[in-house]
């Protein structure tokens, strides 16, 4: 029985390795997709691209523009009028356009308030609305008012608001998801498309062996994966702060690879070809990547939609590995985490095992 | 070349797409990714959970604390555990923000000094994170603007959103996931169309027949393609109808560069159809080298003008940027052909479609390798 097992496994993992474009892209996958991911997405407005049209003398816009810097905002460029300014917004090279009007200075010196005309490019909406908060407290603290209140903020977790910590853990979560269910499900399919499966399950061995022993094999070479992008990416470029237990982080991995072999072997099941399985699996990872929190949290979401999120596998996953590496979550408030990836991911996996191993 | 044999394997392959069930997945899943993202993201925050220790129990904190509850930003709710159980709730990510008002804190201000507030904020989701902080300090900036009427600053903000007034996020995402959609699903198709004979072996009636190699690459090319137009409109129709993304500028230059960009993205899967042999290689393939950059080079998430570095020439390498900008130009801005930068950039399109196509017919071999 073991050795059946294990010779299988083996069997499948040579396998995979002969296959060297699968190899590439698989490593591809969990290396360098996972860093241009964490490296290039950046959410924050950073690098703000600022235009200015200045009608007054000088001195007191020059001390307003000068507290516009790195990370933030980039050099503000001077522009002669103010339509010139308005093409470039237009354009899509400045997001924000300050305009002092010639009676700014005067009135500032005069103890009027001040106007200062701001055209913001509200396309890139988030951005353009965390550059006009930048520029009000930049605003306010020029005023030098003395707020009678003294806010205090500690961010938590993240302190530092770095969006490549949190993009490469979503994305390795993702690619997860991804390689978990396809690589399953080829497994499964491509002996299916050559006619073998059907002499698979009429071997003398026990069909829930061979299935248990393919998936499983993919499993192994999804935690492989895993291990590398841990090591190499999250920690070795990003320095991904590790708050929790490295080894809760594993284990719930370990559940999660399951269940997305689980989601790989029911489309295997009720696929043909890999054609089928590639719509299958893009009809079904898509929402589940969608409802899963990578990219908006989910009670940010519309209510139907948290309902549904619910269902996906990789929300727990996701949420779990969040709480884990960021928030340091001890063993026993892990618990939710670890009930859905598994109950989820037995059903699913359940399932599938059923449906695939029926020989009609 | 011979439009008969053309015409011919044409018909084969819209009859196996049709047969193969994958005609549904030609327009299922352009639709299914634009309503999924276009509900999905949201970088606006509201209702933001929020705990209030109120340790202080006066006229003053009360007022704070009412002010918060009445804000639609925040979900506010006193707290009466102790601090130490609040930020135990941050951890479980029961809780987003956790205010303290100190013992003593009326009392302070009326003496002339300054109170203190200390607030606790999760940064695990780090744009959230900053603008849930903004929001606070603005929170407590009017609350003290209240108090004390004469902390009025001496310059003031007059901010115009162009393009998009009410900073909505569907009018901010929504056009951003065409130049996705349209990278992602014509080259995945056109990968798919040719590996699958590869894989199958029935590459060899190709490599055996006369069939001429133009031949065969515009007969798999042009189902593909005409099906695929046909979601320049579906998408459309999703983006006003569903999203009410207004729509400013001309639809035939929409139209036009969008039938472009679908050539680029079929010349993409042409691509990775010459390197792979397998039907599975070919998709992790394609959806990996097309659905980063389609996202990262989208302007939907961060703007071009924001880039520095190395990732500004990656963007000018990848065709998602010159189409984008011409479709959130189509959409919000409506300048068309007037400006410069739209006429290069659709210039720019045409060439990268005939430089790829050319490069992948020039690529492909007609015999076994």
């Amino acid at each position: 029985m073991t050795r059946t097992f294990w010779a299988l496994v083996t069997k499948e993992i040579i396998a995979f390795f002969r296959s060297w474009g699968l190899v590439a892209v698989v490593l591809y996958s969990f290396t360098l997709d996972i860093y241009i991911a964490g490296a290039g997405i950046e959410m924050q407005a950073r690098n703000v691209s600022v235009g200015y049209v200045d009608r007054t003398g000088g001195a007191l816009s020059y001390r307003i523009l000068g507290r516009l810097h790195a990370p933030e905002f980039k050099a503000p460029i001077r522009f002669p009028s103010r339509e010139a300014l308005y093409n470039a917004v237009r354009n899509r090279e400045i997001m924000v356009g300050l305009i002092f009007n010639d009676d700014f200075s005067r009135d500032y010196h005069r103890g009027r308030p001040a106007r200062i005309d701001l055209l913001l490019d509200a396309i890139a909406a988030s951005q353009s609305f965390q550059a006009l908060q930048y520029l009000r407290n930049i605003v306010l603290d020029f005023s030098r008012i003395q707020v009678p209140v003294e806010l205090k903020i500690h961010k938590l977790f993240n302190q530092n608001a770095r969006t490549s910590w949190f993009m490469s853990l979503a994305e390795l979560l993702s690619i997860t998801t991804l390689l978990g269910v396809i690589l399953t499900a080829a497994v499964f399919v491509r002996e299916k498309e050559n006619g073998t499966w059907d002499i698979m399950l009429l071997m003398p061995i026990d069909p829930r062996i061979t299935i248990l022993a393919k998936s499983f094999s993919q499993v192994l070479i999804l935690m492989g994966g895993i291990l590398l992008a841990t090591g190499l990416v999250l920690f070795g470029t990003f320095n991904l702060p590790i708050n929790g237990s490295l080894a809760a982080f594993f284990l719930l991995s370990f559940f999660y690879a399951f269940t997305s072999a689980g989601i790989g072997l029911f489309v295997a099941a009720v696929s043909r070809s890999m054609l089928q399985v590639a719509q299958m699996a893009i009809l079904i990872m898509m929402p589940m990547i969608f409802l899963s929190g990578a990219w908006t949290p989910i009670h940010a979401m519309h209510p139907l939609l948290q309902k549904l999120s619910l269902l996906s596998p990789l929300r727990y996953y996701i949420e779990g590995s969040e709480s884990i590496f960021f928030r340091g979550t001890s063993w026993m408030d892990l618990w939710p985490y670890f009930a859905g990836v598994i109950l989820l991911g037995g059903l699913l996996y359940y399932y599938g095992f059923r449906k695939i191993g029926k020989l009609f | 070349m011979n439009w008969g044999v053309v015409r011919a394997y044409m018909r084969k392959e819209i009859l196996e797409l049709y047969r193969s069930r994958m005609i549904v997945i030609v327009y299922i899943l352009p639709t299914f990714i634009i309503i999924l993202f276009g509900y999905g993201i949201r970088l606006e925050v509201t209702h933001a959970r929020t705990l209030i220790i109120d340790h202080d129990q006066s006229k003053l904190s009360r007022d704070l604390a009412e002010r918060f509850m009445h804000s639609r930003y925040f979900d506010s709710y006193l707290f009466h555990g102790t601090e130490q159980q609040a930020l135990h709730r941050i951890k479980q990510a029961r809780t987003e923000i956790l205010l303290i008002i100190p013992q003593g804190f009326e009392k302070r201000l009326l003496h002339g000094e300054r109170g203190e507030i200390a607030a606790f904020i999760d940064g695990a989701f780090p744009v959230r994170g900053e603008t849930m902080s903004n929001y606070v300090k603005g929170e407590i900036f009017h609350a003290a603007q209240s108090v004390a009427p004469g902390l009025a600053p001496r310059i003031t903000l007059n901010s115009r959103n162009l393009f998009n007034q009410a900073m909505r996020d569907e009018d901010a995402i929504v056009p951003g996931l065409f130049g996705l959609i349209l990278l992602v699903a014509p080259a995945i198709l056109s990968a798919l169309l040719i590996v699958k004979e590869k894989e199958e072996g029935t590459i060899f009636n190709f490599y055996s027949s006369p069939v001429r190699k133009s031949e065969f690459i515009l007969a798999k090319l042009i189902p593909a393609f005409l099906l695929h137009s046909l979601n320049i409109f579906i998408l459309f129709f999703w983006a006003t109808w569903l999203f009410q993304v207004p729509f400013r500028g001309s639809f035939t230059l929409y139209w036009l560069s969008s039938e472009l960009y679908i050539l680029i993205s079929l010349g993409i899967g042409l691509l990775v159809s010459i390197i792979t042999r397998a039907q599975i290689v070919a998709i992790v393939l394609t959806i990996i080298i097309t659905i980063i950059p389609g996202f990262l080079y989208s302007g939907m998430l961060m703007p071009i003008s924001s880039m520095s570095g190395e990732s500004v020439v990656e963007a000018h390498i990848y065709p998602v940027m010159y189409y984008n900008h011409i479709v959130y130009d189509a959409f919000l801005i409506g300048q068309g052909l007037d400006a410069p930068k739209i006429r290069l950039y659709l210039l720019i399109l045409a060439l990268y479609a005939a430089g790829i196509l050319a490069l992948g017919s020039m690529l492909m071999k007609k015999e076994l390798r």
